[in-house]
């Protein structure tokens, strides 16, 4: 009798030890840091311990028996092969341990599913491979992609502590509002999760998920695509920076004023030298993942630009591409993530890199008359 | 997974006539013609099992590719877009090539003599749907030479990925799944077809042994879902070739529907790669520890719920596609009352040893690891039941280790467990009993290093299908690729074995385990090439 | 017919006694049981349906 309680003790005692570890050291689910990802975390973990609970019992019985019943051991096989009672019990119990387990999971999805009586919506864009992050109502919209600098995926240069998964533009919200996630595609399947917010949503190419998040405390908070999505799957990371409502309307209003700083120029004339400076900055940012930054692309998906005779010989074919992408493969339609003038740098820049040269600039103006049809 | 040729007529009438022997020996052709054109079941059970080794080995080699790319974060031997060839590859070769045909192979060779048949039913049709098998795997093996590469789009194919912005040799996969199909068709029609045919007289259904049992009922599963994955990889086709548009929402189709389409074949499709392996592994713990299976009627029934259910939860893989909340909690309820059933084999199992007379010869092991083994898949299951749960682990290394769980310690272990036990029947030789345990611990060893490790990395954040990771799931994806290494390894010891155990080895006698109760433990080991011509006289076992 | 719902439901819960099985077993013919077993898939289909239903309100 007081063997058994000590081995209660001590069994607790280790799976106390336990659960404190896996809390603390990135071994298990992250709490997180909404109500939601909260219960979820507690669901998890009930389900785990009852798991345990009856692996202990099974396992028990399953070794016991094997030490138990060895015929080194003598043992005489006995011919029993039936008992009803047992059996119908053993399938009840689980039976009702699920009923049970049932009821507050049913509870959790229900307020997953609440979408309604938000502050705030922003629709989430995946492409590959980016995010496009859009306030609605606010006039506020960027895409985000990675940040990881190239030379620390190839091993030249030491990995950063948040390697790949950094971006250049965070998604930034506000701390106790209620916001509504409209999620859709603008090519295949990707999936938005950050596990510290307990969402996950699949983006559908032409259909719009709804989800929702209103986050406790301040913070970056990362995650990635987790649906596979092509080649750069592993590479379009999420973080969201979740900052005080004050600071995220003063955020608002900065990135307006930014935006409308970055697409100012239409009216003028722009020189060569600032069209390809821009051009470049724009390209890496956007293009070079697909197309390499030495425009030598990987056909036959991603055509090389470099040396591209035919493409440099039809400037309105390379301009109709970057602004509306082509239907039924992985370019997207640029109109909808760069403006103009970044848009017009970039084929400028395409159409004079790489020994092309054939002078030609691309105004802005022009991209945004186009725009305007 | 491999065995010995049976060996030829013209020494097969020394055998004692105890089972019923051919009347006449007739000249089966030889060398390539005789493989080529061969009817007989036990022939055929061993090209299915040779092809499945071989598979097991292709598989085996695109998982150590992926395995040497995580070992470490950054981009170092591999190109994404090689790397999801990869991933994909390794999931056909291994579910279409390597599992489905083992237990094919299995059945061939152990259906006819545990029901007491001459042979299979429908021995030609047996040849065709076998050699449809390598020329359906040349063909997807084959895509790794075309402009564009293999298939990149995961072994579930989720369009539009696999569709709009697929390769173009993505044709080429979908009529090689085609074949192998109809092949799966044609190889179930035939079990059904001797399972219910050609019993000895005497044995009833409720006669049967559970491997029989199970096959019966997997074969239904089969025939029933086998036509879904046909039709929805046809929609495939048209969508890539014919401008059909059914799962481009641009032309008004829905990507949604091919993911209820292919679950809707996929899920009773994880069955069909366990319940076999229930059925082995039901045959093997009676005979080790000297006693009947308990619950024998249960163990039916279960097997017939968990079949009946596997048609009703194929959208717990959807969780997070944005089905409807009634549709969410429909699949949740209908994936928790699943776990029951299973729950049932487990304790039957358990129970059996309970009391019983036990020994530890290698099939006896492997069996042992199964149970334990696939109870820790079954309750990383469970828990991926937990719908609000699975928006956190869906789509992670937790699903990954999950599945590989009751997959290969499942449905692999189970496999060899049934290769172990049958290898004497097979060869009349015993398998070298030190060499097959290290086998065993290798595997084991091997195999726990490579998944546990799983469960962290995919609850700490991983995401499946990645080449390269952040830095916190390094320590993680180190010890399950050395794990990958050593249980990798560890397989080639089982091919030594079993060609050891083919050229020589101890004597086996007709009954070669001494708990062994069913019908092939009375025809002579090695089994001749033609049994219970005459049918045996059968009298039903207390079960 | 009662025999044969209560056999079914056995099959559907995964418990049945080895001396009904037997009963089960030698009556000729295993039309009746797969009727009612369609019919009871079914209606566990509909209740699964119907519990989700009211759950979800």
């Amino acid at each position: 009798m007081r063997m058994r309680k000590r081995l209660v003790w001590t069994a607790s005692g280790v799976a106390l030890a336990g659960s404190a570890v896996a809390r603390a050291s990135g071994w298990n689910m992250p709490v997180g840091v909404t109500d939601l990802s909260q219960d979820i975390y507690g669901l998890h973990m009930t389900i785990f311990w009852i798991c345990v609970v009856i692996g202990i019992v099974v396992f028990g019985a399953f070794f016991f028996s094997l030490f138990r019943y060895r015929r080194s051991r003598g043992a005489k096989p006995s011919r029993f092969h039936e008992h009803t009672t047992t059996e119908v019990l053993w399938t009840l119990v689980p039976l009702l341990i699920l009923v049970v387990m049932a009821v507050p999971a049913t509870a959790t999805l229900k307020a997953m599913y609440d979408t309604s009586e938000a502050d705030m919506e922003v629709m989430i864009t995946g492409q590959q491979w980016r995010w496009r992050y859009e306030y609605r109502g606010e006039d506020v919209s960027f895409t985000s992609n990675l940040a990881t600098p190239r030379e620390q995926i190839d091993g030249q240069s030491a990995k950063g502590e948040h390697y790949l998964r950094e971006v250049d533009e965070p998604l930034v919200l506000p701390v106790d509002r209620k916001v509504r996630l409209l999620m859709t595609s603008d090519d295949v399947i990707h999936s938005w999760w950050v596990p510290e917010l307990g969402v996950k949503q699949d983006t559908m190419p032409g259909f719009v998920n709804e989800n929702w998040v209103r986050i406790n405390e301040p913070g970056t908070y990362r995650g990635q695509c987790a649906e596979l999505c092509g080649r750069d799957h592993a590479f379009m990371p999420i973080v969201v920076e979740a900052v005080t409502p004050e600071r995220f309307a003063s955020w608002l209003d900065e990135r307006r004023s930014a935006a409308a700083e970055a697409a100012m120029g239409l009216d003028r004339e722009w020189g060569m030298d600032e069209l390809m400076e821009r051009g470049q900055e724009v390209y890496a940012t956007s293009c070079a993942s697909c197309h390499q930054p030495d425009g030598s692309g990987s056909p036959p998906a991603f055509p090389a630009l470099a040396g591209n005779q035919a493409l440099m010989d039809d400037r309105e074919r390379h301009v109709e591409t970057v602004v509306n992408g082509v239907a039924g493969s992985s370019m997207a339609a640029f109109r909808n993530i760069l403006n103009p003038v970044d848009i017009a740098a970039v084929i400028t820049y395409e159409r004079n890199a790489w020994g092309s040269e054939t002078g030609e600039r691309v105004q802005p103006s022009a991209i945004a008359e186009r725009l305007a049809d | 997974m491999a065995s010995h040729l049976p060996p030829k007529s013209t020494t097969q009438h020394e055998q004692p006539a105890s089972a019923g022997m051919a009347a006449e020996p007739h000249a089966p052709p030889r060398g390539l013609k005789r493989w080529l054109l061969t009817t007989n079941h036990k022939e055929i059970g061993t090209l299915y099992l040779l092809l499945s080794l071989t598979m097991f080995f292709v598989g085996g080699l695109f998982a150590m590719v992926v395995r040497a790319e995580l070992f470490q974060p950054g981009l170092q031997l591999i190109e994404p877009e090689f790397f999801n060839q990869m991933t994909t590859m390794h999931g056909l070769i291994m579910i279409f090539g390597a599992v489905m045909p083992a237990f094919v192979g299995l059945a061939n060779w152990m259906v006819p003599l545990q029901v007491g048949a001459p042979d299979m039913a429908l021995p030609r049709l047996n040849n065709f749907s076998f050699w449809l098998l390598p020329v359906a795997f040349t063909l997807l093996l084959s895509t790794f030479l075309m402009p564009g590469g293999a298939p990149n789009f995961g072994w579930t194919s989720y369009a539009p990925l696999s569709t709009t912005y697929a390769p173009p040799s993505t044709t080429f996969f979908i009529l090689s799944l085609h074949l192998a199909g109809i092949s799966s068709i044609l190889g179930a029609i035939n079990i059904i077809a001797t399972i219910l045919n050609l019993r000895a007289p005497g044995m009833r259904l409720m006669d049967m042994s559970l491997f029989v049992w199970t096959w019966l009922i997997t074969a239904f599963l089969l025939i029933a879902v086998m036509p879904v994955l046909a039709g929805v990889i046809t929609m495939m086709l048209m969508d890539i070739n014919f401008g059909t548009s059914f799962f481009n929402a641009a032309g008004g189709g829905d990507p949604v529907m091919f993911q209820h389409l292919f679950w809707f074949f996929g899920h009773p499709e994880v069955y069909i790669m366990i319940l076999p392996a229930f059925g082995i592994v039901s045959v093997i713990i009676p005979t080790f520890a000297r006693k009947p299976l308990f619950g024998y009627a249960s163990m039916v029934y279960a097997t017939a719920s968990i079949a009946l259910l596997s048609f009703l939860v194929w959208a717990h893989h959807m969780f997070t596609v944005g089905l409807p909340l009634v549709a969410e909690l429909f699949f949740m309820y209908s994936t928790m009352l699943i776990a029951v059933p299973t729950g049932v084999k487990v304790f039957n199992w358990v129970t059996t040893l309970f009391r019983g007379s036990i020994t530890f010869e290698p099939p006896m092991l492997f069996a042992l690891a199964f149970v334990v083994l696939f109870t820790i898949g079954g309750f990383s299951g469970l828990m991926l039941a937990i719908a609000p749960a699975d928006f956190q682990y869906h789509d992670t290394y937790f699903v990954v280790a999950h599945f590989h769980y009751v997959l290969v310690p499942g449905a692999v272990f189970a496999i060899m467990a049934g290769v172990y036990y049958w290898l004497p029947k097979w060869t009349g030789h015993y398998p070298h009993p030190q060499l097959s345990r290290w086998h065993f611990w290798l595997s084991v060893i091997g195999a726990n290093l490579t998944f546990f490790p799983m469960h962290f990395a995919g609850l700490a954040g991983m995401p499946r299908r990645i080449p390269d990771y952040a830095l916190q799931f390094a320590d993680f994806n180190m010890v399950t690729s050395l794990g990958a290494f050593l249980f990798g390894a560890s397989q080639l010891l089982f091919v030594v074995v079993v060609v050891m155990c083919v050229r020589g080895g101890q004597q086996a006698p007709a009954k070669a385990w001494d708990g062994g109760v069913d019908l092939e433990w009375t025809v002579p080991s090695p089994a001749p090439l033609h049994t219970f011509e005459t049918p045996p006289d059968f009298r039903p076992p207390q079960h | 017919m009662w025999r044969v719902i209560a056999s079914v439901l056995a099959a559907f819960f995964g418990v049945q006694k080895e001396s009904r099985r037997r009963e089960d077993f030698s009556r000729r013919g295993a039309g009746a049981f797969i009727v009612v077993g369609v019919l009871l898939a079914l209606v566990l289909v509909c209740l699964i349906a119907l519990v989700a239903t009211l759950a979800a309100r």
